[in-house]
């Protein structure tokens, strides 16, 4: 039996051999931890590395047509839409159309390649569609190369695909904006309306205390509108009211201050108001922050933030993603007889893209100088969404 | 009588002979090792293929291909500017070289960041501020992690890599760590990066390599396919992947079908085994019957031996065969690289599949091997009268029936061969017919020849010459089983042996005729059977006015879809003066040349005529720059370069069809009296650093292309050696347990009067005469297998004509290979025989 003892004890040897080597050819390495996001947001609107970018410090003539067109020295520039329109038989909506251009580099590289490109476009295109209740917002993103974005004065136009604004037979106005995503399109001719306003001082708007913390920034406050709005497979011929921004600058925002507040209205005696401001990380608001009121007629008049109270008067949270917005306010500027009601045209006007904010249409209730004065307009909340993720 | 005891019985019986059970088991293991290691292989080779096209893939639902060199970045702008388009991402693809870690390929995958996230999930990964690098520095990447693993580098750091001769820098700027490990694993071996950073370093400037796309309905398909410019193509993704499957087929088909002669190998040592067990038990099993054990109890007892061993044997074939597999997954993914496309991941795969199949066949084959002894063990008469003579009388008796019986299969075989279809699995059938039939003729040869051979053999010999030859014919049980599984292993190294040289001949000759000019350049390609690189522009022509150089020919390769099937396809600029070194299987070479001038002619290889069923006076559809065309097949050329089949056109007629100027290849000839080294030294001053190129003197290339040809023969080879070790363990155990079970009868010998030098004699000539018998049965059926493989298997794998070459050498080692196995498996037991106490022996049963 001793062969037999050997045998087994040898085959069990043999099998137990291979088996480990088995084992060690195929065993494989801890399955990776994933970790982190290719956000492509984060190519946009970084506060790093400005170095060998222009910066806005000192104020400058501010030159038209030409400001309408790319500023490619500076980090950061947008092209920023936002208007209340209405059908004839009073179906109200409001939309935003947002084009940023953010450079990657200070400098191009000789590339052979055309896709090389040292500036992004990011779009963002919401509607609100305030008879459903319904709030449709989209974002895309391009590079700046064979033409799929870009931007440029003669003749004017900026896209970034088939979203676009244009100038007409060789002028910038009318504009024509266009976007389309999912069945929700815009189709819309701008009129310039008033001329530009220029914020801040000569249109330097600084942002925080560091010099060159700043931005150049021009309004056009009331531009008549009219066009068609497609949603839901119909189309609507619609007339209204834009307001759009330009804003470039290479570094914005300061130390300690994490969002803002930005309400854009246009009242109904001809008037507008603009106020910003810029919130610290505590919640209170920054003394940077600043506004303009402009007059039916004549010239704006700047006021800082002193000379307003504001006050909120109701939250919304975003059953999204849990954040919390002020969703009503109070606005007064004592010295010039103004006391505004402030309120959503529909609470849920949350832009769910890489950058959460609220961007929507308000209707105003008010006094000036004891008359009774109504109006819309836009309001613009960033970093509330953001908030609960700190620090990233 | 409880089934415990006879469990004990055969436990006992099993231990009586460790080192032949050892042996059986070690046939078995073997035998099923090869068979699972060679599927894990290749099966993990093309695993790893497809998983790494989906991966690459991605979710898209349609794909937008266009011709050889892709598709313009400008269809991408005007797709994406269309109203209602559809989720698009451009991709630039392709394959560049390490030259750290293994130097294995690398995948290129160049993307767009801003349109990835609808398709490939993973292009997400820890990458602060990546993006902006990745756009605006050129040969920014992103590494898997896995990827960087191989490399040994890590973020930040930079590397080369080497595409088409030229060394391209490229930095690390983060790692990518997907979230599972399927993806992390089918990431191995890719690169990633800004599209523009891809084509720059691809050199393919303003080409997509494709366009990935999400189409929701068929309406978006139907309107997307009505806008598209002639020479694009909508397809789907998996299209891709399926064609791989069918370009590898036959190649894996081969494969496998050698894995399994190394299993039949291992089937006839597992019946002999058996059989030899139940032979030296016919006492015990008689005598059990008599204590009422019933023919089935017996039947079930030598079944359950034979699936113990199996059982065992089979556990140790798969430890075995993974172990094996990880050794030959190197090789099967070097030959697949060499001939069809690249495969970088050289990982085994444990395919559930795979483990299964060899436990099904190992034990399978185990049990059919084993039910002719379990039969004849349930036979067992319950008296002990069942002698050894009478046995041997029944398989003498037996031996001409079972002749017939081969012949039967033979015939069987020859016709399974004989049958009109080019389907791969009848042409298998019909060759292991032919050796089952073949060793069903063994033993009524056995029996004839050893009957003739006792007179030589006593003359030379004497006495011991005469009692060898009458041994062998007196054990004919046994010896012609030995005898047969020896004959089939023999003669598969001799078939798979000849058909290899026969092979190798033909390429030789073919080389020959068709290399004619003196130099060839050409930058370094990935797949070593094909030369995909172009040329910087510019230095094709600069090269072909090198001082010395009296003619030269381009020519231009590159792949096109025919049919749903990758097609190389040739456009050759000929050379003025030398005669064109092509031989036509259709056409005369002067009708063909004229017809070709034509320019909508091609002629086509003999693999593409063979699998596509093309001849001349077809035609053939081809996806141009201008849409789809027809071409009129003029002529069949030889060519042994590809056995997907090519497609050749001059250079006039393909600058007709394909917007593409790009040179791939040049071949230079010498000036009368130049001298043929020095102007290789010229073209590669000439060539100086703008890039790297093989520059080849005929001979060189010659040596270069028979390398290749080898290497892709490499695992053939190793199969045939494992095929040997099976076949010589299989004869060792075979004839050691012949020479042992005859212990009794020695011992008679000696106790009257055989010297143990003279019984040793007596044992080595047997076994001897056994080796010469098998090496010689073995030619006849080697040179038949060699016939098959090469006529038949060949012919249908790959679709070409080679001429079988019976080399002496191959022939000459098959009988000298059986001599060896034979006088090797004699020393053990001639040395214990002679050694043993004769009365001890006679004691024994």
């Amino acid at each position: 039996m001793g062969g037999g003892k050997g045998l087994a004890l040898g085959v069990v040897l043999v099998l137990a051999g291979l088996a480990v080597g088995a084992w060690l050819v195929t065993r494989e390495a801890a399955p990776p931890t994933p970790s982190g996001n290719l956000e492509v947001a984060e190519a946009l609107g970084g506060t790093e590395g400005s170095e060998g970018y222009a910066r806005a410090s000192s104020p400058r003539e501010l030159r038209f047509p030409e400001e309408h067109g790319p500023h490619p020295e500076f980090r950061t520039e947008w092209w920023y839409w936002t208007g209340n329109l209405e059908t004839a038989d009073g179906r109200a909506f409001g939309y935003q159309l947002t084009l940023f251009r953010n450079a990657l580099a200070p400098r191009g590289v000789e590339r052979t390649s055309e896709w090389g490109s040292r500036q992004v476009y990011m779009g963002h295109f919401a509607l609100s569609d305030i008879g459903e209740g319904r709030f449709h917002a989209f974002e895309r993103f391009s590079r700046d190369a064979l033409g799929l974005a870009g931007a440029q004065v003669r003749p004017f136009r900026v896209w970034l695909e088939r979203w676009s604004a244009e100038g007409t037979e060789g002028a910038v106005f009318p504009m024509r904006l266009s976007a389309e995503a999912e069945g929700v399109t815009l189709a819309l001719v701008l009129e310039a309306g008033k001329p530009p306003v220029l914020q801040g001082d000569r249109g330097l708007l600084q942002k925080s205390a560091e010099a060159g913390n700043a931005s150049y920034y021009y309004s056009l406050t009331r531009m008549p509108t009219r066009g068609t709005v497609s949603v839901g497979g119909r189309e609507y011929a619609v007339t209204g009211s834009s307001w759009m921004d330009r804003e470039w600058s290479t570094r914005s925002l300061g130390a300690g201050q994490v969002g803002w507040d930005w309400f854009a209205l246009q009242l109904s005696d001809g008037s507008e108001l603009m106020y910003y401001q810029l919130r610290r990380r505590d919640g209170s608001a920054d003394p940077f922050s600043a506004g303009v009121l402009v007059p039916a007629q004549g010239e704006p008049v700047r006021f800082s933030r002193d000379e307003v109270r504001i006050e909120v008067l109701d939250t919304w949270r975003s059953p999204r993603s849990g954040a919390s917005y002020p969703a009503r306010w109070r606005l007064s500027v004592p010295a010039r007889q103004l006391m505004l009601d402030i309120t959503p045209a529909q609470a849920d006007q949350e832009l769910s893209v890489t950058v959460r904010y609220w961007e929507g249409a308000v209707r105003l209730q008010g006094t000036r100088a004891g008359q009774p004065i109504t109006g819309r307009g836009y309001v613009e909340l960033t970093g509330y969404g953001d908030a609960p993720e700190q620090p990233r | 009588m409880s089934r415990r005891l006879l469990a004990r019985a055969s436990a006992r019986h099993l231990g009586r002979h460790p080192w032949l059970t050892a042996l059986s088991l070690l046939g078995i293991a073997l035998g099923v090792a090869v068979v699972v290691s060679i599927d894990l292989a290749s099966t993990s080779a093309l695993r790893a293929f497809e998983r790494s096209t989906e991966t690459v893939a991605g979710r898209a639902t349609h794909q937008l291909v266009g011709g050889p060199t892709g598709l313009p970045d400008a269809l991408y702008r005007e797709l994406r500017l269309r109203p209602g388009a559809p989720l698009a991402a451009p991709v630039v693809e392709g394959s560049v070289r390490a030259t750290r870690g293994d130097r294995r390929p690398l995948t290129v995958l160049g993307v767009d960041p801003f349109a990835e996230a609808p398709f490939r999930p993973y292009v997400r990964g820890e990458t602060s501020g990546a993006v902006s690098s990745l756009l605006t520095e050129p040969g920014a990447v992103l590494l898997p992690a896995t990827t960087a693993r191989l490399l040994g580098v890590g973020a930040g750091d930079s590397f080369e890599v080497v595409v088409g001769g030229l060394t391209r820098r490229l930095r690390v700027v983060a790692l990518l760590t997907p979230a599972d490990e399927r993806t992390a694993r089918a990431l191995e071996g890719l690169v990633l990066m800004d599209v523009s950073t891809a084509q720059e370093l691809l050199g393919r400037a303003g080409r997509l390599s494709r366009i990935d796309l999400k189409l929701g309905s068929e309406a978006e398909l139907a309107r997307l396919r009505e806008w598209l410019p002639p020479g694009v193509e909508v397809i789907r993704p998996s299209a891709r992947g399926g064609s791989v499957d069918q370009l590898t087929r036959a190649f894996r088909t081969n494969l496998t079908a050698l894995s399994l002669l190394a299993l039949v190998v291992g089937m006839f040592l597992i019946y002999n085994t058996m059989t030899f067990s139940v032979v030296q038990r016919r006492g015990q099993l008689g005598r059990l019957r008599a204590l009422g054990v019933t023919r089935g109890e017996l039947f079930a007892l030598v079944l359950g031996e034979a699936a113990l061993l199996g059982a065992v044997g089979t556990a140790a074939g798969l430890l075995l065969g993974v172990l094996l597999g990880r050794g030959l997954v190197g090789l099967v993914t070097q030959t697949l690289n060499d001939l069809y496309f690249v495969v970088s991941v050289r990982r085994l795969s444990l395919e559930p599949w795979t483990l299964a199949k060899g436990l099904g066949l190992g034990l399978g084959a185990t049990l059919v091997a084993a039910l002719m002894p379990a039969w004849e063990a349930a036979r067992s008469a319950p008296v002990t009268t069942m002698r050894r003579s009478t046995l041997e009388d029944v398989a003498r008796g037996r031996a001409p029936r079972l002749a017939l019986l081969g012949l039967l299969v033979l015939a069987l075989g020859g016709g399974l061969l004989a049958l009109p279809t080019h389907a791969l699995p009848p042409a298998y059938a019909g060759l292991f017919a032919v050796l089952l039939g073949t060793a069903l003729l063994v033993p009524w040869t056995t029996e004839r020849l050893a009957l003739g051979a006792a007179g030589p053999l006593g003359a030379a010999f004497g006495l011991l010459g005469r009692m060898a030859a009458r041994g062998v014919r007196a054990s004919l049980s046994r010896t012609a089983v030995a005898l047969a599984a020896l004959m089939v292993a023999v003669a598969t190294t001799v078939g798979v042996g000849l058909m290899v040289t026969s092979f190798r001949g033909t390429v030789v000759a073919w080389l020959e005729a068709s290399l004619q000019a003196d130099v060839f350049v050409s930058p370094p390609s990935l797949i070593a059977r094909r030369g995909y690189s172009p040329f910087v522009p510019g230095l094709a022509e600069h090269l072909r006015d090198t001082p010395g150089v009296a003619a030269s020919s381009t020519i231009r390769v590159v792949q096109v879809s025919v049919d749903g099937m990758p097609t190389d396809l040739l456009a050759v600029e000929f050379a003025q003066g030398p005669e064109r070194p092509y031989r036509f299987k259709e056409g005369a070479p002067d009708t063909v040349w004229r017809e070709l001038e034509a320019p909508d002619t091609l002629i086509v290889s003999e693999p593409f005529s063979y699998h596509r069923d093309v001849h001349r006076g077809d035609t053939v559809r081809l996806p141009t720059d201008r849409g789809p065309r027809e071409f009129r097949v003029v002529g069949v050329y030889f060519d042994y370069g590809s056995d997907t089949g090519t497609v050749l056109m001059p250079r006039s007629t393909y600058a007709r069809h394909f917007d593409d100027r790009e040179v791939t290849g040049l071949a230079l000839y010498a000036a009368p009296g130049q001298d043929v080294d020095v102007l290789v030294a010229r073209v590669l001053a000439r060539a100086g650093e703008t890039q790297t190129l093989n520059v080849r003197p005929n001979r060189a290339l010659r040596e270069g292309s028979l390398e290749v040809f080898d290497r892709t023969f490499t695992i053939t080879q190793v199969l045939r050696l494992l095929a040997i070790g099976v076949a010589f363990i299989g004869v060792l155990s075979a004839l050691m347990a012949l020479q042992l079970e005859r212990a009794r009868e020695f011992a008679v010998l000696r106790a009257t009067g055989l010297t143990p030098g003279q019984l040793w004699g007596l044992v080595s000539l047997q076994t001897g005469l056994l080796g010469l018998l098998a090496g010689l049965f073995a030619v006849p059926l080697g040179v038949a297998l060699a016939a098959i493989l090469v006529y038949v298997i060949n012919q249908r794998s790959f679709g070409w004509t080679l001429q079988l070459a019976l080399t002496p050498e191959v022939l000459a080692q098959a009988v000298l290979l059986a001599l060896v196995a034979a006088a090797l498996a004699g020393l053990y037991p001639a040395w214990r025989m002679a050694r043993a106490n004769p009365a001890l022996a006679l004691r024994e049963e």
